[in-house]
């Protein structure tokens, strides 16, 4: 479990990818919400890589649902690929898995 | 003689009134609103009617409303007739307040009406005016004979009329004064009756399975409740509704409570008790009063209870898993069929808590001014459950107090869920989203031995995570340097989160889990704590400071 919260952008096969590592909460999913909004403002394809997410609250899941109706409004591809199992379980219990686009890893979300 | 009674025609005026007349109606008057004694202003004033009206006798007659006849209260001439009592309706003083007009009988003896004459005193003639009220005759001013052989005039029956005008006045105050004296001795007798009946109901007893509380709809109540050791260890407990609220009601509240507690005292069988009981108080009740009345026993070495119920509103027995049962009276309220035999009922507490209401309870009106029924307070119930007995009592009657209470509202709470909780650990600290990070790690550590799996402890951990969020991010809307306060209780059958901060407080009903089929972001932590926690329950502090969470989550 890493203590090192961390978010960086890059661009990858095309799309424009979002790396989120540690724990996000309330005290750091601004972060991430500013990182989703900047990436989305590029208009390609963006996808948020969860697999070093080690905790995520309801703050985070809102960045997240913000960036996919911000997306949606412009048509813009938006997805979350490699979540991991502790992201995966809010997401589960907040009944958001089968709203977001899901994949297991950026080459299946640019196939 | 021409006719033996004369009715006079409506008023003509005053014309004929001189300045006699209104000397002797501005001393009159002035002697009634001067003197606080009415009944010595009221012969001092009947000794001045005779004189000025030049009569040989006259008197002052009073509505007897308790006796239902007239009586004289004053009177001037020879013979005394104070205290003189004639049949309502009879006599010409009696025509006179019937018909509320003034009576003129020049020849007694042409006069059917005529009752004959007092103590040797030879009625000739009369002149009766009736004291009028907005309530109607109160009574009525009397004059006899007219000296020197003369007939009394239409003049003198107009100054008759004149003078009973400040006489009914004085005495209608006299009469509304008397009253409201009256009205402040009954209530200071219900005061003394209210502290009186409180003195009836059990002290409050610390670590006690029973609490009751009373909330009288007036003064005093029709409710009553009661609970005391019997020799064999066991608690007796009963608790009752007479019909109707009045004084009738709070007087055989006072009796169906000793002869229940006289009965029980004895450790008699629930159905036998009430079956005593009943025959008792049907012997000795006036028709058509009644009591719902539950009694039994707890027994508190092996959580059992027995009990009897004649026509109380159904109790609630709510178990250690979360199921509820209404249980039903079993039998009429007592009172009423002197010869009923009432069943006992056995039933097993097993770590849930019973709970007694009076229909005070179920009628209590929501806000769409509908009472809220044995559903409402089920929902109460429920609300209610993950605290201790007593701030139960406090917190069903704190949501009470929120509608509208029209009857006398009792309940009581047999609870066999008190077993105390032991402390987990917690922390306090300020209210940094920084410090999110430590509460997870206390409540993971703190849950780690407790029987959940591992996912069921990261929702946990996620839930705790929310509700420190919420207090961090809505009750100090973001400053940092609030007071935020976790503790962890480990309760017989789960455990339990409290969450307590010092900010603003927040209306209860804003906190409510949102629709999960709108996709949007913001408004989730709720949910999520709803959907994690098996209970959980908001509300403002006994303190009054700030706010307070319970989150219970069930041991696996």
């Amino acid at each position: 479990m890493s203590d090192v919260n961390d978010c960086s952008t890059e661009d990858n096969q095309g799309v424009r990818l979002v790396r989120v590592r540690g724990e996000v909460d309330l005290s750091w999913s601004q972060r991430l919400r500013k990182s989703v909004l900047e990436a989305l403002a590029s208009n390609k394809p963006v996808a948020v890589d969860l697999s070093a997410v080690t905790y995520i609250d309801s703050s985070g899941i809102a960045a997240l649902v913000e960036g996919f109706q911000n997306a949606r409004g412009k048509s813009q591809r938006f997805s979350l690929v490699a979540v991991s199992k502790p992201v995966h379980a809010v997401l589960e219990l907040a009944r958001l898995d089968r709203v977001f686009p899901i994949f297991a890893s950026l080459e299946d979300a640019v196939k | 003689m021409s006719t033996p009674a004369t009715l006079l025609p409506a008023p003509t005026g005053l014309a004929r009134i001189g300045p006699e007349e209104v000397g002797i109606l501005a001393d009159f008057s002035h002697a009634f609103a001067a003197s606080l004694d009415v009944g010595e202003t009221l012969r001092r004033a009947v000794v001045q009617i005779a004189e000025h009206m030049n009569a040989e006798a006259a008197a002052v007659f009073l509505v007897d409303h308790v006796a239902g006849d007239i009586v004289c209260r004053a009177c001037a001439g020879p013979v005394d007739v104070v205290g003189l009592r004639v049949q309502a309706g009879r006599g010409i003083v009696g025509r006179a307040i019937a018909e509320n007009r003034v009576q003129m009988v020049r020849d007694t003896a042409l006069d059917p009406d005529h009752l004959g004459d007092q103590g040797g005193f030879h009625t000739r003639s009369i002149l009766c005016a009736p004291l009028d009220t907005a309530d109607g005759a109160i009574g009525a001013l009397q004059v006899l004979n007219k000296r020197d052989g003369a007939l009394f005039d239409s003049h003198d029956a107009n100054v008759l009329r004149l003078l009973a005008v400040p006489t009914a006045l004085a005495l209608n105050n006299a009469r509304l004064t008397r009253e409201l004296v009256e009205q402040n001795r009954i209530k200071r007798e219900f005061q003394l009756a209210r502290q009186m009946q409180k003195t009836l109901l059990p002290a409050r007893r610390r670590d006690f399975p029973v609490t009751a509380l009373n909330l009288p709809a007036r003064e005093i109540s029709g409710d009553f409740y009661d609970y005391f050791e019997v020799a064999d260890g066991r608690i007796a407990f009963c608790l009752g509704d007479v019909a109707g609220k009045g004084m009738d009601a709070a007087l055989l509240m006072v009796r169906a409570s000793s002869c229940l507690r006289w009965v029980g005292k004895d450790g008699t069988p629930p159905g036998e008790w009430l079956t005593r009981v009943n025959r008792e108080l049907s012997e000795t009740v006036t028709r058509g009063m009644f009591v719902c009345a539950v009694a039994g026993y707890y027994d508190p070495r092996t959580s059992m209870i027995e009990m009897a119920n004649a026509g109380f509103p159904p109790l609630l027995l709510r178990r250690g898993d979360e199921s509820m049962r209404e249980l039903r009276a079993d039998g009429p309220p007592l009172g009423i069929l002197g010869d009923y035999g009432y069943n006992s009922e056995r039933l097993a507490l097993a770590g849930g808590c019973l709970y007694a209401f009076s229909d005070g309870v179920t009628d209590v009106r929501g806000p769409d001014r509908k009472p809220i029924g044995i559903e409402g307070v089920r929902a109460l119930v429920d609300r209610v459950s993950g605290l201790s007995p007593r701030a139960r009592v406090r917190a069903i009657v704190g949501h009470l107090r929120k509608m509208s209470l029209a009857d006398d509202t009792t309940l009581m709470l047999i609870a066999d869920d008190a077993a105390p909780s032991r402390y987990l650990g917690g922390l306090a600290g300020s209210s940094d989203p920084e410090n999110l990070r430590l509460v997870r790690r206390k409540v993971a550590e703190l849950t780690l031995d407790l029987g959940f799996d591992e996912c069921q402890r990261q929702r946990i951990v996620l839930a705790v995570d929310e509700a420190v969020a919420n207090v961090i991010r809505h009750a100090y809307a973001g400053c940092c340097d609030g007071r935020v306060e976790l503790s962890i209780w480990l309760d017989p059958d789960a455990v339990r989160f409290e969450l307590r901060d010092y900010a603003s407080p927040v209306d209860p009903d804003k906190i409510r889990p949102r629709d999960l089929s709108e996709c949007r972001p913001g408004g989730l932590g709720v949910n999520l704590i709803d959907t994690v926690m098996d209970r959980w329950l908001f509300r403002h502090p006994d303190d009054g400071a700030g706010n307070q969470l319970t989150m219970i989550k069930r041991l696996p």
